[in-house]
């Protein structure tokens, strides 16, 4: 790994985020991308790179829009969350080949499309023979039953399950743009009614509109840019041996991500380890989602993280900060993109009242169904 | 408790074999045509023979609960609101190894649906279709 060329995030933007939005994807990816390249302190004739996931509006139409005079690098990462996350590997392998010196990272969503969050799983053959007519349908059920796992497992309490929206909706209402900025309490969280036991409303993520991106440059270019280097230290990818289609039902452990895999690949790139971490933003679909990511990124051991995010330790003050924005429960869910444009502002240190204390090494976990990529951020030097 | 309904979309041929057993009050799951390995969700193609095929074989009608979740509102496209609660859970047949069935507990009369709960084959007519559903061994 060591011929590869030290790289940096060098720019991010969003375009506004909200619940139902009138602008079509493509215009909402555009903006964003427009903000991030401005951020970058580069013009679009200097975007030579794209990456994305399956599902967005193809580069060429992006490249287009933005002006962007030629392209040399395209290419498409895996499915969103881990594909957002991971397309900074595709990209330092873009800038290290010297294939492109700078790589426009985009997504966006808008949940408000007809089917909403759950149509892609209604596509699927096997989910609508063996799983839809039974009623099993929807990723708030295929994660509710992952919980009842670990509960059988581990043991986890609501209260304790509580604990990861009451601490993203504290971040989110330090966080301009967020969607929900109301104070929500555990009292709040548990009058809150149960849709699929364990689960309520409030242990999903938010339905979004919206768009996010990021520019990936060498670090060498990044260090003649106006904004400090959010370095990549380390960025690694993982996947299971099972279909996205069996991922929720036949997975052998139900309760295993490929977080394991691709965090052990990003702390080893970075010459890091979890000791090192001062903050987290991790995907967070679902309650059940932060606590198994938080265990495979080594934030704490094998069935601890309920107990672990216990008495606010993962909200603003606890000695470990997860969704400093309000993660995709209370800022926005826009699949692990937000995320990244979060980790990088922290690495800057210009989050204000939310910033973290001494943010030197910042952790992104990226979850997509049965893949996942791990990004390690620092500060430079 | 409720039942949901919802047809099995049945684009391919590839589950049919799976609700004709089902509509005979049996159950049925493919295996390769050579080794005999489970291959549960059926693939397109096999990945341990690709040139065998898969033998729809009956299966043992027992089995033990390997998670639940009791469904307050169904996410199914359409209006569900009168088929909730049900409880759906993941079932391990007995002797069908790396399987689990995705099911509903019925007849549960006022017990607790639990992890590790022994279960038995007990499908269900609702409208003209049989569902596939367990319920408590004893």
């Amino acid at each position: 790994m060591n011929s590869l060329t030290p790289v940096a995030i060098t720019g991010v933007g969003e375009s506004e985020y909200g619940r139902v939005l009138e602008p079509p994807l493509f215009d909402l990816i555009a903006n964003a991308a427009r903000k991030a390249i401005e951020d970058a302190g580069l013009s679009a004739a200097d975007i030579d790179g794209f990456a994305s996931t399956p599902g967005v509006p193809p580069a060429d139409e992006l490249a287009a829009a933005l002006g962007v005079k030629e392209r040399r690098f395209t290419a498409q990462a895996s499915v969103a969350g881990a594909g957002t996350v991971g397309a900074a590997q595709l990209a330092q392998l873009a800038i290290s080949a010297g294939l492109a010196k700078h790589v426009l990272v985009y997504y966006g969503i808008k949940t408000s499309r007809p089917g909403g969050a759950y149509a892609f799983h209604a596509a699927d053959p096997h989910k609508a023979d063996l799983e839809m007519p039974l009623g099993f349908y929807g990723q708030p059920l295929y994660f509710a039953a992952l919980a009842q796992r670990y509960r059988h497992e581990y043991g986890l309490t609501d209260e304790q399950l509580g604990e990861v929206p009451v601490a993203a909706r504290a971040w989110a209402r330090m966080t301009p743009g967020s969607q929900k900025q109301d104070p929500l309490t555990l009292d709040d969280y548990l009058e809150n009614p149960v849709i699929a036991t364990p689960f309520r409303k409030l242990d999903c993520c938010l339905n979004s509109d919206g768009a996010a991106a990021y520019v990936v440059s060498s670090l060498e270019a990044a260090r003649d840019l106006p904004n400090p280097p959010a370095v990549v230290a380390g960025v690694g990818f993982g996947a299971l041996p099972v279909t996205l289609s069996e991922m929720f039902t036949q997975n052998p452990d139900l309760i295993q991500f490929a977080g394991h895999l691709s965090s052990k690949r990003a702390y080893e790139q970075a010459g890091l380890g979890p000791k090192d971490v001062d903050f987290a933003e991790i995907y967070d679909c679902f309650t059940i989602s932060v606590l198994l990511q938080m265990e495979e990124l080594g934030l704490c051991g094998r069935g601890e993280a309920a107990s672990f995010v216990e008495g606010g330790r993962i909200g603003p003050g606890g000695d470990m900060p997860v969704n400093t924005h309000g993660g995709h429960m209370s800022n926005a869910y826009i699949p692990g993109t937000n995320h990244v444009v979060e980790a990088v502002r922290q690495i800057r240190g210009v989050r204000g009242e939310a910033q973290v204390k001494d943010a030197e090494v910042g952790v992104i976990a990226g979850l997509g169904g049965n893949e996942h990529a791990t990004m390690v951020l620092t500060v430079d030097g | 408790m409720g039942l949901p309904f919802f047809e099995p979309r049945l684009d391919t041929d590839l589950m049919r074999p799976y609700w004709d057993a089902i509509r005979n009050n049996d159950l049925k799951l493919p295996a390769c045509s050579v080794c005999g390995a489970w291959l549960w969700y059926p693939p397109e193609s096999l990945p341990c023979h690709p040139n065998g095929h898969l033998e729809w074989r009956p299966v043992p009608k027992t089995g033990t609960v390997y998670t639940f979740t009791t469904v307050e509102r169904c996410l199914l496209p359409g209006d569900h609101k009168d088929e909730t609660p049900y409880t759906n859970a993941l079932v391990e047949l007995d002797d069908v190894p790396g399987v689990r069935l995705v099911t509903i507990l019925v007849n549960l009369n006022g017990t607790p649906p639990k992890i590790g709960m022994r279960v038995r084959y007990a499908p269900t007519k609702v409208n003209d279709q049989t569902l596939p559903t367990f319920e408590p061994e004893t």
